[in-house]
């Protein structure tokens, strides 16, 4: 008969977001724990609030599992004397395996003969195993950081509190941090302060339901997002769409209590991001729309309490959020008493990175290198003129008390404060533009001037940190290159420029020249290279195999070109002629490699045809037309299946993308059958040395086209 | 209740539950948390238990008196417990109860706040306590004090008495606060707040204060060489004030600022360690 466990941590208080990852780690670790013991249940549930971590496992077997595993003892000839009578090294080791001497066997290996035991383990109760091994959950739940409380020397995220472990009726002798396990649970810190009682623990849930307790996580954050849209609904206002926010109110609460609450309409003059700032990332509170979409002066504060009287709390809300409110009115004012390029000279006054100077010496490189990027990506007159009126002021809100008070703004506010001074649309929106993405899910720079800027913005921190020997190592990435890297690729790829990556990282290096620190060609080399790592961890997960990553990676210059050579070469891994478009590429890149042509060259032009001795020559060289413009068809029909995008999670697998594969690929392996018969009936290797030139220029010809679609010897194998 | 009656009050409260009841501290700090009855004493085995009126000054967050909540002079009240009682949160919530407020009637969250303080090589885990929305008070558990790991741990409780003051007496500016039956907090202190207000962001001499950090901090190494640990930390407190006085001025690079932190920081932790180490050689001495 198989019984249900309940296993609950009651704590203090824990962190919002550790509610979500403390309880699935739980979940996980106990269904680990209890198989590798044989009591593997049948089911594993979480349930998770600010104030407790619990997992309920149905079909707990009765008792855990029996296995069979068999130990080697010593030698026979030390086992046994030479009557064949066990000696005491037998003895020790039965009754160390725990089993009879008597049933110790003797078998012959390839070192000799041993002493073998069958030692039968488990089949204990689960009621015996299950108090030890819910005690270590307690000391080895994986947190990022935990802290210490009086004198217990067990670590956890917040003190421990109470601790509920129940095997049916039965409650579980469990031991941990300082604390020893009831049977009871507790109800909400203030509507239902004691101890509740569970019949038993598949009735966890619904026994602290009774208790002012929604336990599972995503019904409590549905009720809240219901009862906040019902409540801003009844005055005509709609909640600022935030699943983030959602999920964290959710978490800071036990039972949803909306409230709702107002502002003075005088605050509505502060620009829309700082009014959701304050509110949303200050208070927790939800932000209302008016039916024009536009801020409404009022907001949803969701409190953990059914109080008796709502206008206590809304009073306070109101104020708090009164004061907050008056402070960003403060700095809105006071930081528009100096125009942006005056703050602009502030910059000298804040360090960007030892050896690398002040911001303002950043800003400055950023300028001179967005010019080479802009002339490297051929910027249109229009961009270029917002650009070179953005850059002496980009960045310049790093000075300004509002970014100060609310740094996730930086961006926002130069934008609103370029707006303010007067500065044309575009301008503001490049300075914006030029510190996105923020996060690896958060938008791109909207303009092109502002891609251009970001693109310098973080070439120039790469190259500066590189060139000081700060490129990160393993996991360890202290000065966030990584984060720079993958947002440098996104804004590539959705830009599709075609400046190649070197041509870039070049570009925006240029402006270290004759600066304090030494950038040579290895760290240009390093840098793009570091790029390139962060391109294939993007086509790694948008589900390409290794061996189509290098190809895809090795065979282009610019970021859209490996994720569109990525989607076309997956493509044709997977169609019947695949296998013959490899033994082409194998079978003429294998002499091929012996041509010395000049760089750049494409080997067709050397290819002399009044050196022919053969039809084959003719033939394969009359072939060739076939095979570009098949290549040149197929990549072609990747640009069409993969126009610029931005290539973060959400993009959806390269695998899926359709690329059009004919005509091009039945022209490229129109190469096949001349170059069979070339191999077969020509003498590539011919003692005349300019023989031997013009036919490996021939082979080179045929490898040409094919390796515009990567670097295939990656795929021939 | 007027302001003195909230501090009284605590006192009370917290007198009862065994705290020495210790007058402020008559050196310029940022926070309670400076004070040697909770900095110095957080650290070691003996329990301890202190509680009492903390005046601090942050000299950045003047405002010449216009912000109803931001002070560059200000009184926090704090608590120290040691080793941190496994009921704390519910004793903080009784005290609450003492100064008219009953928790039952309010939304009372413990929000996460993960509290460092890199000046005096001190960080710990616990919440900001709000009340509707409003924070009245840090509650912080103490992993390490002077760069020492505390064991026990010591739990440190910081009122905001001005945010509690305003809800109690129904006031939306911390200087309309009664302090005594015909004096305001605002007759007691708007003077004292404008005039240090400008100060700390227009007046103050940095060239002075340069000279006095690096002073105080040649005297507090000074005095730790002449194991006098006692009255160096009095200089590391002094320094650091000199320090925020210099941040306010905004006349420090970031590289600068990082490197006076650095300079309070290493005193600071010189002088824990100081204070720790007595007792185990003499000990064997003995």
């Amino acid at each position: 008969m198989s019984r249900d466990l309940l296993f609950e941590i009651g704590t203090e208080e824990l962190p919002d977001w550790y509610v979500t990852d403390g309880s699935r780690s739980l979940g996980a670790l106990l269904q680990e724990r209890m198989q590798a013991v044989g009591l593997g249940p049948s089911a594993v549930t979480v349930y998770a609030t600010p104030r407790r971590l619990a997992v309920v496992a149905t079909g707990v077997p009765e008792r855990s599992a029996q296995r069979v595993t068999e130990r080697r003892g010593p030698s026979a000839a030390v086992a046994f004397d030479a009557a064949g009578a066990p000696t005491r090294a037998a003895e020790a080791f039965a009754s160390s395996s725990g089993v009879s001497v008597g049933s110790l066997q003797r078998r012959q290996t390839d070192r000799g003969e041993y002493v073998y035991a069958q030692v039968v383990s488990g089949g204990e109760p689960a009621a015996a195993v299950l108090p030890d091994l819910l005690a270590t959950l307690v000391a080895d739940l994986p947190a990022p950081r935990k802290m210490r409380w009086a004198d217990v020397e067990t670590p956890f995220v917040r003190p421990v509190a109470w601790l509920t472990a129940r095997l049916e009726e039965e409650t579980l002798p469990v031991r941990a941090a300082g604390v020893g396990a009831g049977g009871a649970t507790r109800g909400h810190r203030f509507l239902a302060p004691g101890e509740v009682a569970i019949s038993r623990p598949a009735a966890y849930a619904e026994a602290l339901r009774e208790a002012w307790v929604l336990a599972d996580e995503a019904e409590r954050r549905e009720a809240t997002r219901a009862a906040v849209a019902e409540l801003a609904g009844s005055q005509g206002l709609t909640p600022v769409e935030d699943p983030a926010l959602l999920t964290e109110v959710g978490n800071l609460i036990e039972w949803p209590f909306p409230i709702l609450g107002r502002f003075s309409a005088d605050y509505l003059e502060l620009p829309d991001e700082v009014l959701l700032a304050v509110m949303v990332k200050h208070q927790r509170f939800f932000p209302l729309r008016s039916a024009d979409g536009s801020l409404a002066a009022a907001f949803v504060g969701v409190a953990n309490n059914r109080v008796s009287d709502e206008a206590v709390v809304r009073r306070g809300y109101e104020d708090v959020l009164a004061g907050r409110l008056y402070d960003a009115r403060f700095f809105w004012r006071a930081d528009r008493e100096r125009s942006l390029s005056q703050h602009a000279w502030s910059l000298t006054g804040i360090a960007f990175q030892r050896d690398l100077g002040s911001m303002a010496d950043k800003t400055s490189r950023v300028a001179s290198g967005a010019e080479a990027v802009a002339d490297a990506v051929d910027l249109s007159q229009e961009a270029r003129a917002a650009l070179v009126a953005a850059t002496p002021l980009f960045r310049a809100d790093l000075a300004t008390q509002m970014v100060y008070e609310f740094p996730e703004l930086e961006g926002v506010m130069a934008r609103a404060y370029a707006l303010a001074e007067g500065q044309p649309e575009p301008v503001a929106d490049a300075l914006m533009g030029g510190v996105m993405p923020k996060g690896p899910d958060d938008p791109l720079p909207p303009t092109e001037a502002g891609a251009v800027l970001a693109v310098a913005d973080r070439l120039d921190k790469l190259v500066g940190f590189f060139a000081l020997g700060k490129r990160p190592s393993g996991s360890a990435d202290p000065f966030g290159l990584r984060r720079d890297a993958h947002g440098l690729v996104r804004v590539l790829a959705a830009r599709g420029w075609r400046a190649s990556v070197p041509t870039l990282v070049e570009a925006a290096a240029a402006a270290y020249r004759g600066g304090p620190v030494a950038v040579d060609a290895g760290t240009l080399d390093e840098v793009a290279g570091f790029v390139w790592d962060r391109v294939a961890a993007l086509l790694d997960e948008r589900g390409l195999r290794t061996q189509v990553i290098r190809a895809a990676v090795e065979g282009s210059h610019t970021v859209l070109g490996a994720l569109r050579r990525g989607a076309l070469l997956s493509r044709l891994e997977e169609t019947a002629g695949f296998t013959d478009l490899m033994a082409l590429y194998k079978r003429a890149a294998n002499l091929a490699e012996r041509y010395e042509g000049a760089v750049d060259e494409d080997p067709v032009d050397a290819v002399d045809p009044t050196l022919f001795a053969s039809q084959q020559e003719e033939a394969l060289q009359a072939a060739l037309p076939a095979g570009a413009s098949g290549a040149t068809a197929l990549l072609a029909a990747a640009v069409a299946a993969l126009p610029p995008h931005d290539p973060a999670h959400g993009a959806g697998a390269l695998t899926a993308v359709e690329v059009a594969l004919e005509p091009g690929l039945s022209d490229l392996l129109s190469l096949k059958a001349p170059l069979d018969a070339y191999l077969d009936g020509v003498l590539v290797m011919a003692e005349d040395e300019k023989l031997r030139r013009n036919r490996l220029a021939l082979l080179a010809a045929v490898v040409h086209p094919l390796r515009r679609l990567g670097a295939l010897e990656h795929l021939a194998g | 209740m007027l302001l003195q009656e909230i501090v009284f009050t605590l006192d009370r409260f917290w007198s009862d539950r065994g705290c020495v009841i210790a007058p402020p501290h008559d050196t310029e700090v940022g926070a309670g948390t400076f004070y040697p009855t909770t900095f110095l004493r957080s650290l070691g085995p003996d329990p301890w238990r202190v509680a009492g009126l903390a005046p601090s000054r942050r000299p950045v967050d003047g405002r010449y008196g216009a912000n109803p909540y931001r002070f560059q002079y200000f009184y926090q009240y704090q608590v120290v417990l040691k080793p941190s009682p496994k009921d704390v949160q519910q004793v903080y919530l009784e005290s609450l109860g003492a100064l008219g407020i009953d928790f039952r009637d309010h939304d009372m969250r413990f929000v996460e706040d993960n509290w460092e303080s890199p000046t005096l090589g001190a960080w710990g885990l616990g919440w900001e306590v709000w009340m509707d929305g409003m924070e009245i008070t840090q509650f912080t558990y103490f992993q390490q004090v002077g760069g020492l790991d505390c064991r026990p741990v010591s739990v440190e409780l910081t009122y905001g008495l001005e945010r509690i003051g305003m809800y109690l007496q129904g006031v939306s500016h911390a200087f309309d606060l009664r302090m005594s039956r015909d004096v305001t907090l605002g007759e007691l202190r708007r003077e004292f707040e404008v005039q240090h207000s400008r100060y700390n962001f227009e007046a103050s001499d940095p060239e002075l204060q340069r000279e006095l950090f690096d002073r105080y901090e040649a005297e507090a190494r000074r005095l730790l060489e002449e194991g006098l640990h006692q009255p160096a930390y009095e200089f590391v407190m002094k320094s650091s004030h000199a320090f925020n006085l210099l941040d306010a001025r905004g006349v420090l690079s970031h590289a600068e600022r990082q490197a006076y932190v650095q300079r309070v920081r290493r005193l600071a932790e010189a002088s824990a360690r100081a204070h720790v180490a007595p007792r185990e050689p003499a000990m064997e001495g003995a």
